[in-house]
Parts: C-alpha cells; structure tokens; sequence
C-alpha cells in the first residue's frame, strides 16, 4: 500500500474512532501511533515518543496557551465582565435591542483580555443574561446573542484558535493577532447591525429602551491620575525608543479615554491596551504579553477584592482542565502529524491540486465550506489541527498573486472565522452548548433560533474577508 | 460535543471534585497551576526589568519551557478524572447508556495503556538525559529532573485513566436493570 493510500485510511479509520466516542486526543494518537508504526518501525516510534512527549510541550510558543487561559479565568472570576457589561448597558441601553448590544460590546472588551470562546460565553451568560430576561427579552434571541458574543472571545485577539493555527503553520503570533483586528471588530459591528434589524422586524424580542441608572457618584479621581501616568510611562518608552510605534495620535485617543471612560472598565482597557498593543508593536513575545496579562489580572482582582483565594484556586483548576484537553489533543496531532509527513500526503496533496489547475479561489472556497460543515459537526480545534497539515501545503502551492506568508496570513482569519461559526451553528455548537447549561429556561432550539440571523452576518463578513484580503493585511503592514 | 461532557471550563458548571481520584488529580493540577503562575511571574519580571532597566532575566525562557511542560503534564490526570477530554457522542444516541458507558470505559483503558507507554519512553528519556547530563543551552540546567517529573505524572494519568475507567463499568452495572 501507498503512504497516501494507508493516510487516507487513517483519516477514515480517525473519523470511526470518534464516530465511536474515542476522545478525539486518543483517536489521533492511536491511528498516528499505528500509521507511524506501519509506515516506519515500532522502535522508531519509540525513539520518537522518548523525545517528543516531552519537547512537545517544552515548548516556549506553546507556553502561550495555559497562561492566555489563566489570565481569562482570573477575568472571568475577577468582575471584569459584569462592570465592562454595566458600562456598554449606559452606552446603548437607550436604543431597542440595546441590551443585546451591550452584550456585544462588551465581549468585544472582553475578548481582548480572554482569548477563548467559551470562557467569554460563560462569563456574560451570568453577568448579562439575568439582566436581559429581567428586561422581558425574548430567551432564545438573549443567549443567542450571548452565544455568538462569546465567540468575539477568538475574534478578537488574543485568541488561542489562532495561537494553535501560529503553531501548526509555523507562522507568526503576533502578525495573525494584528490581520485578526479588523476582521474582529467588523464581526462586532456586524453583530450590532444585524441587532438592529432583527429586533425592528420583531419587536416583541426586546424592550423599546432600558432606563440604565448609572451611579456617577462613585467615580473616584486617583484611578484617572494613575491611567494618566501609565499613559505616560508608556509615552516616556515610546520617546525612548522602546515602543516600535511612536504613534503620538495613539496616545492622545488613549487620555481621551481615559477621561470619558467608566473608571470600573479602566483596569480591564488597560490590561488590554497593554497585552495587545505590547504584542502588536513587539514590545514583549505573546507568551510575555500573556504572562503580564495574567499577573495584572490578578492584581486587578486583588485589588478591587473581588478576587479571594478560592477563586483563585478555582481557576487555577478550570486552566488546568482547559489546558489539559487543549494539550492532549495538540499531543495527539503531534503524532498524526509526525504519520502524516511519513506518508507524504501533505506534500502530494500540494503537489496534485496545485497541478491541476484548479483556480486557487476555487480551491480556498471548497475548504472553507468544508470547514464551515464539518465545524457543524465536529470540535473546531481538532477540525483545524486534524485537516491544517493536508490543508495548508495546498493553500501554500496556489498563486492568490500575493506572497506566500500573505496568504498563511490571511487564511489562518479566514479558518478563525469559520470556527467562530463552527461555535455557534447548529446541530453542534460549543457556545450554545455552553449557554444552555447556564440559561436552564431557555429550550436549545430556541437558542439556535436566536442564533442564525448572526450566521447570516458571519457568512457575509467571510465574504468580505475572502474578497478583500487587505482587511486582514492591512494591520500586518501597519505594524511592520 | 454533549452537554453532559461540558463541565469543561464554565465555571458555573464546575461542581467541586468529589471522588478521591478527582480530589487527589486536582491538588496536583492546582500545584501545576501555581508553576504556571510562577512562570507568569517570572516572564512579568523579566519584561519589566527589560523595560525599565534594559536588564532581562536571562534565560528565562529555558525555566518557562521546562515549567510549562511540567504543568501540563500535572494537568493531565485531573482532565481525565473529570473525563473533561472532549469527544463526539452524535453518533451513539442509539446505544443504551450502559453500552456508552462501556465503551467509554474502554476507550478509557486504552488511554490508560497510551500513559503508561508515554510513562514508560519518558522515564527512558530520563535516563538518556541523566547519563549524558544534558542541559539547556544557556542557563545550564539540568532538564532530567523535569523529564522525570513529566514521567511520574503520565503515570499518575494511567492510574486516573484506570479508576475513570473501573467507575464507568461500577456505574454501568448499576444501572443495568435486573
């Protein structure tokens, strides 16, 4: 038998592994043991294991992931949520539909502090999700919004979906972050305009307007006095050469902020401004942005006494329960990958659709629809990390009529949209899975009924994003 | 993805660890995550001292790739004693839920014999790195002590894999009307 032949094979036996309840983890490293096996030799596989077990996650990149994780725990713990959703409630509380935007707005915040999905869901599930059935919001178009804000989690980075694909490409952390913005932010905006639209066709989903009473009296001064001087500290290093951007025009919109902004959000704006922008302009690697993302965090939570200690014991367990299913399965890709390579299927794949005349787009939009079925039904980090080692070779072999890393660049947006899909479509959505189990009153089907008008705004930003690639490029410029 | 399989990460919906099994896995994992925070804080020192002192840690990654590997292994177990590994039952609603229960139980198993496997290279890769003393590159250190560490911990997650798994068959017997 062929490599290529005993790869498929593999696929095809993964795919019944899993059909049959195997973790997905152990489904990859049983076939891309056995493959490895067959292909090479136990004792090669062997050698293999001694070293890679280990140096898979002694790995400096992947370091990334745990701590991203705990620093959106410590968030979700720290009232981070509650105080960004309160804030976003007196923005647009006044609008029909207002709470909903809130949500969004809100998880936009949010999702540049917490780099994953279902954290963020389950965060504003409990911070906004009371609030909105107090309101006689309709249940189904509350935690469908909800489900498809918590999504901004990924969009918006830092993002751990793009953090995997970083390293199954060997591509850059940061750059994918920066070509992941303004995508992020569109998806926001989308989600607000769709908003707007579905509640002006039916009014009975949300109130005409919330009358937010928001407490002006408890803005204390010395927070703003302390914004101001990090604001100047960063300024300072920016003159000194420490900051690639010596944007002046940054700064000046950042002590605007800071004086419009609700002193309770500030921690949570600048944690972010800090991790994102230090990671944007190359003042720290993503690992260090989030190991300081974490700590401040931390001392945010300290600080506002709103995290004790068992929280903090608490999210120590839930990063370790994350982190533990992510790395188990980046383990087990690891050896299907290793198999993979040995078959040499990624590599004739490239070679035969690249010859074969297909134009590229056609090629891209055939993946993407996968993507887009198979996230339907499947976990979206195993999705990517099972199909990016056939996958991205031939992304690679085709001319889109721009550089190579370009397209590495733009596809891996391209592949985090569609996974923010993959969370919130039917029949399988790990988003709505998450908001069900808190929102009990809410039936599933109604939740899939809040969610779809949203997919109808992800398809067309796919569209936008396919079309454009500078929508994704442009930032990546900007910074390099 | 089930609902049932959720109580990964929400924290609503993250009951305390109540068998022993779970109890004894999650103090290894809050002692892995206390190493992650470590990291956390030596990477903040660096970065600071980087900034305001154009003086790094230096080496301080070489401290941060041992320590991570090393969390996740401690990881591990307490995931698989709360059976928190994500899979796909769409596909066996048909079954009775004492067969799911078997068959999770058996795919439990061999993931047990996966650990102990891994275990079993680790602690050679322990004994390589001891008899040639390898260390990392700039700081130094020694990087058998946390192989090793890594080794005890895959097997700790053979011996999580191994009670989820007896508890699945104990609780499918259970169930099994008489």
């Amino acid at each position: 038998m062929s490599g290529v032949s005993v790869a498929l094979l593999g696929f095809a036996a993964m795919l019944g592994l899993i059909a049959m309840r195997a973790p997905i983890g152990l489904s990859m490293l049983i076939v891309g043991a056995a493959g490895y096996v067959h292909l090479s030799s136990a004792h090669a596989f062997f050698g293999y294991m001694k070293t890679n077990a280990y140096h898979q996650f002694a790995n400096y990149t992947l370091s990334v992931i745990p701590l991203f994780i705990l620093m959106g725990a410590l968030a979700e713990r720290a009232g981070i949520a509650a105080s960004l959703f309160k804030a976003a409630e007196s923005a647009f509380g006044r609008f029909r539909g207002g709470l909903a935007m809130a949500v969004i707005g809100a998880c936009t915040a949010f999702g540049a502090i917490c780099g994953s999905s279902v954290a963020t869901t389950a965060t504003f599930g409990r911070a906004a999700l009371p609030e909105m059935l107090r309101y006689k919001y309709d249940g189904g178009f509350a935690t469908g919004t909800i489900a498809v804000g918590g999504t901004l989690g990924i969009l918006i980075p830092p993002s751990v979906i793009l953090v995997v694909y970083a390293i199954t490409t060997e591509q850059n952390i940061a750059k994918l972050f920066q070509a992941a913005l303004i995508p992020g932010l569109m998806a926001a905006l989308f989600y607000c305009i769709t908003i707007a639209i579905v509640v002006r066709r039916n009014p009975a989903l949300a109130p005409a307007s919330v009358k937010v009473v928001v407490e002006r009296a408890a803005q204390p001064w010395w927070p703003k006095i302390g914004g101001g001087l990090a604001i100047a500290a960063i300024a300072a290093q920016t003159a000194r050469g420490h900051l690639a951007w010596d944007n002046a025009a940054v700064f000046a919109g950042l002590a605007v902020l800071f004086a419009i902004v609700d002193v309770a959000i500030m921690p949570a704006i600048l944690i972010a401004i800090v991790v994102v922008g230090g990671i944007y302009g190359g003042v720290f690697t993503p690992t260090e942005g989030a190991a300081v993302g974490a700590i401040a965090m931390l001392l945010v939570g300290l600080a506002r006494r709103s995290l004790g200690w068992s929280d903090i014991i608490e999210a120590l367990r839930q990063t370790a329960e994350t982190s533990g299913m992510i790395f188990i399965i980046l383990l087990g890709a690891e050896v299907f990958g290793a198999f993979l390579a040995l078959s040499r299927l990624p590599t004739i794949a490239a070679e035969t659709i690249g010859s074969a005349g297909y134009s590229p787009y056609t090629v891209l939009i055939a993946m993407l629809a996968f993507y887009i079925l198979l996230g339907a039904v499947m976990d979206e980090l195993a999705m990517i990390l099972l199909t990016l080692p056939v996958f991205f070779p031939v992304i690679q072999a085709l001319d889109f009529g721009m550089p190579a890393d370009d397209v590495a660049i733009w596809f891996g947006i391209l592949v985090l949209i569609v996974v923010g899909i993959g969370l919130t479509a039917p029949p399988i959505g790990l988003n709505v899975f998450v908001i069900s189990s808190i929102a009990r009153t809410v039936p599933i089907a109604d939740t899939y009924r809040g969610v779809l008008p949203f997919i109808v705004a992800d398809v067309i930003r796919l569209v936008l994003v396919v079309a454009i690639p500078s929508l994704s490029l442009w930032m990546v410029r900007f910074f390099n | 993805m089930s609902v049932p399989e959720l109580p990964v990460e929400a924290g609503a919906i993250h009951p305390p660890p109540a068998t022993v099994i779970e109890r004894v896995t999650s103090i290894i994992a809050i002692l892995g995550g206390f190493l992650a925070l470590s990291v956390a804080l030596l990477a903040t020192a660096s970065v600071m001292m980087r900034w305001l002192f154009n003086a790094p840690i230096d080496g301080d990654f070489e401290f941060v790739k041992m320590a991570t590997a090393v969390a996740v292994f401690a990881y591990l177990p307490y995931t698989q004693a709360r059976r928190g590994n994500i899979m796909v039952d769409t596909f066996t609603g048909w079954l009775s839920q004492t067969a799911r229960s078997r068959l999770d139980a058996f795919w439990d198993l061999v993931y047990a014999g996966f650990a102990g496997y891994i275990a079993y290279s680790l602690a050679t890769g322990t004994f390589d790195a001891l008899q040639s003393g390898e260390t990392t590159m700039q700081r130094q250190l020694l990087i058998w002590p946390s192989i090793g560490v890594s080794a005890l911990l895959c097997a700790l997650l053979m011996v999580a894999a191994i009670v989820t798994a007896w508890r699945l068959i104990v609780e499918s017997g259970r169930r099994t009307p008489r």
